[in-house]
């Protein structure tokens, strides 16, 4: 009942005129952001942060963050719509969630297929949207109760197993995942001790004061790194562009897809809700799904509707799945997320169990948001499409320098300083050579969102139990999330070893 | 070069943690007599992330020959729109936002591969006016303006 009541507030928030249109321009955006290539949901995410915060300048604070978090949640989940489009026009997946797409949707775009393969992938996206809805808004509220509940250690425990399951599951190299993640942590004790007020390792740099601001980061890492890769290793070759011909799918078409779709929507949801997956694990996992359970699985590879209409449904599911533990445990499962986390903080909402009783508002009005974007995607995206594959022609050369350029702009507008301003260049650089040998980025940007939590649960835990650290490991929750942190890391590390050798043993 | 990579970045990664155990212990220590002080966390971390660079280390050394990846990479063109970044965060106070904006775009369009003086100009020119039109104009925000030797 109550839960009806608040999405009901949720709705009139959402509906609200200004909030229409930032959700419309965040979709909007969102797609364009997955339509064009070297631009993924992450940076399209940072970048707009700070084009958000000069639009939502004039709003009172909390009408402010709503609406920066409903334009910042469309393009997050409208990169997902638009990732399919150059996945099956162009045999280039827009961003690593549809990787998968690639496999039948391309091979259909050469059959002809292509209008169905996009409206096929747009239904889908739509369907699994709303599933995964459906479950955020029935396990928001038990959740966040279950949530307050925790104590200091416990949350320690938590966040920590947060950050061992995004470490664990990113990229090739565990050790260089953790890495990431204790460098992300170390730089978010740059600055200013918040509990104490002595200033750490800022070596007199008064910029440094205020501790490295994450938009910064953030934008140079993803955007900025992801710009030199293509600066660098793109030579510009250009591949051919299918043509689309009918949008609306055959009625066996629908059939088929019927069964991927809902199949695919709850695989995404409920990896969505593990952090750590993410959207690409879970098109993976939903592409094999149908290949094992079809009745042609000959079929798969050379232009099968359910190869498109699983994996798009799985991530889009589980992009709004991932939400979930945003939202009401404060712990971003991904790369996104966490940049939508750091988005939060920035305006003064601290995401977690209180976001549901501090700000319903914002919280509610998300997710009602969410169903209207999702409608307003599904629109656009079956009638426009073909307006959406114009946009993969944007040629490079201009776009790129474009792209610098509105890094630039949006770190200079929130900051108004040349120092973040070389520090985003350094970034970039960075961010290019740590991503080109597999040192995964996202582990550092949630290190650094989180780094301030954990150490101050942490430290209030401690606090309590006179400096003895097993108060970690009595508390029961504390030590279960402790014990799930552990097998994470090394069950994979267990199945690599074992992987490794029966490898091994076929080639002796 | 990506075993060599992944040797001098574990080289790296422990001096940047032993630079922060090595700080901590500079830290004024909480003044009102907890035990847990601003310094035990990254201390601790510190420690964390030598550890985990002497196995990143080994790693590197077990690992059979990195797979060079064959594509070459376009070094100059990196380098000059490098450099042009740079020089455009760095010049950005005093020449303006509109001013080096467009000398950057134009730079950076002509080093991507932009035929048309004509075209990039023109789109450099709609980008750098349009972005601060926008920004300062209609959302009043602030933007360094044109520079003052100008005149206006």
């Amino acid at each position: 009942m109550s839960t009806l009541h608040y999405l009901a507030d949720g709705f009139a928030v959402a509906l609200q005129w200004h909030n229409l249109i930032f959700a419309f321009v965040g979709v909007l955006i969102g797609t364009a952001v997955g339509v064009l290539p070297g631009i993924g949901p992450i940076s399209g995410v940072a970048l707009l942060i700070p084009v958000t915060s000069s639009l939502t300048g004039g709003l009172a604070p909390e009408e402010a963050a709503t609406s920066a978090i409903i334009l910042l949640a469309g393009v997050y989940y409208g990169a997902m719509y638009g990732g399919s489009t150059t996945s099956i026009l162009l045999n280039t997946p827009g961003e690593s969630s549809s990787v998968v797409t690639v496999l039948d949707g391309y091979p259909m775009a050469k059959q002809g297929r292509a209008g169905a393969a996009l409206a096929i992938a747009a239904i889908g996206s739509f369907v699994a949207g709303i599933v995964s809805l459906g479950g955020l808004v029935l396990l928001a509220e038990p959740l966040s109760d279950i949530a307050l509940k925790l104590s200091p250690a416990d949350e320690f425990s938590l966040m920590v197993l947060g950050l061992c399951a995004l470490s664990g599951l990113a990229g090739k190299s565990v050790t260089k995942a953790l890495i990431m993640t204790v460098f992300g942590l170390l730089l978010a004790t740059i600055g200013v001790d918040a509990v104490s007020g002595v200033d750490r390792f800022t070596f007199g740099v008064p910029q440094l004061y205020g501790g490295l601001e994450f938009l910064t980061i953030a934008v140079g890492l993803f955007a900025l790194g992801e710009v030199f890769k293509t600066i660098l290793e793109n030579d510009g070759s250009e591949g051919e562009i299918a043509k689309i011909t009918r949008v609306l799918p055959t009625k066996q078409d629908l059939k088929d897809s019927v069964g991927p779709i809902i199949r695919g929507s709850l695989v995404g949801f409920f990896k969505g809700i593990v952090p750590g997956s993410g959207a690409t694990l879970a098109s993976f996992l939903a592409y094999l799904l149908e290949k094992k359970i079809s009745k042609h699985p000959e079929k798969f590879g050379k232009g099968a509707i359910e190869g498109v209409a699983a994996p798009e449904s799985a991530n889009n599911a589980a992009s709004g799945g991932a939400m979930i533990p945003l939202l009401t445990l404060g712990i971003p499962g991904t790369g996104t997320t966490a940049v939508l986390m750091g988005a939060l903080i920035m305006y003064n909402v601290q995401p977690g169990p209180l976001l549901f009783d501090e700000h319903p508002m914002i919280a509610w009005g998300l997710i009602a948001s969410m169903f209207i974007g999702n409608v307003m995607l599904l629109i656009l995206n079956m009638p426009l499409v073909k307006v959406f594959a114009k946009l993969i022609e944007t040629p490079a050369k201009y776009l790129i320098p474009m792209i610098i350029a509105i890094s630039i702009f949006g770190v200079y507008a929130v900051r108004v300083s040349i120092f973040d301003l070389m520090l985003l260049i350094a970034c970039g650089v960075i961010g290019y050579f740590l991503s080109r040998n597999d040192y995964p980025l996202a582990p550092l940007v949630l290190g650094l969102v989180l780094g301030p939590m954990i150490e101050n649960n942490l430290r209030r835990a401690l606090t309590t139990s006179n400096g003895d650290f097993s108060i970690f490991v009595e508390r029961p929750v504390s030590l279960l999330f402790l014990v799930i942190a552990v097998l994470w890391i090394t069950i994979p590390l267990v199945m690599k070893m074992k992987g490794k050798k029966v490898i091994v043993n076929e080639e002796a | 070069m990506n075993k060599y990579f992944d040797r001098y970045a574990s080289v790296i990664f422990a001096l940047i943690g032993m630079l922060f155990v090595v700080e901590s212990r500079n830290i004024a220590t909480s003044a009102y007599g907890s035990q847990v002080g601003p310094n035990m966390f990254p201390m601790g971390l510190g420690i964390l992330l030598i550890l985990l660079s002497i196995r990143l280390f080994f790693e590197s050394w077990k690992a059979s020959g990195g797979e060079n990846k064959s594509a070459p990479l376009q070094h100059k063109r990196f380098l000059v729109i490098l450099a042009a970044t740079c020089l455009y965060a760095y010049f950005l106070e005093d020449i303006g936002y509109v001013i080096g904006t467009f000398l950057f775009l134009l730079v950076g369009f002509r080093v991507m591969g932009a035929e048309s003086w004509w075209k990039s100009g023109l789109i450099a020119l709609l980008f750098s006016g349009g972005v601060y039109y926008l920004y300062v104009d209609i959302l009043q925000g602030t933007l360094p303006g044109f520079p003052s030797w100008i005149g206006f």
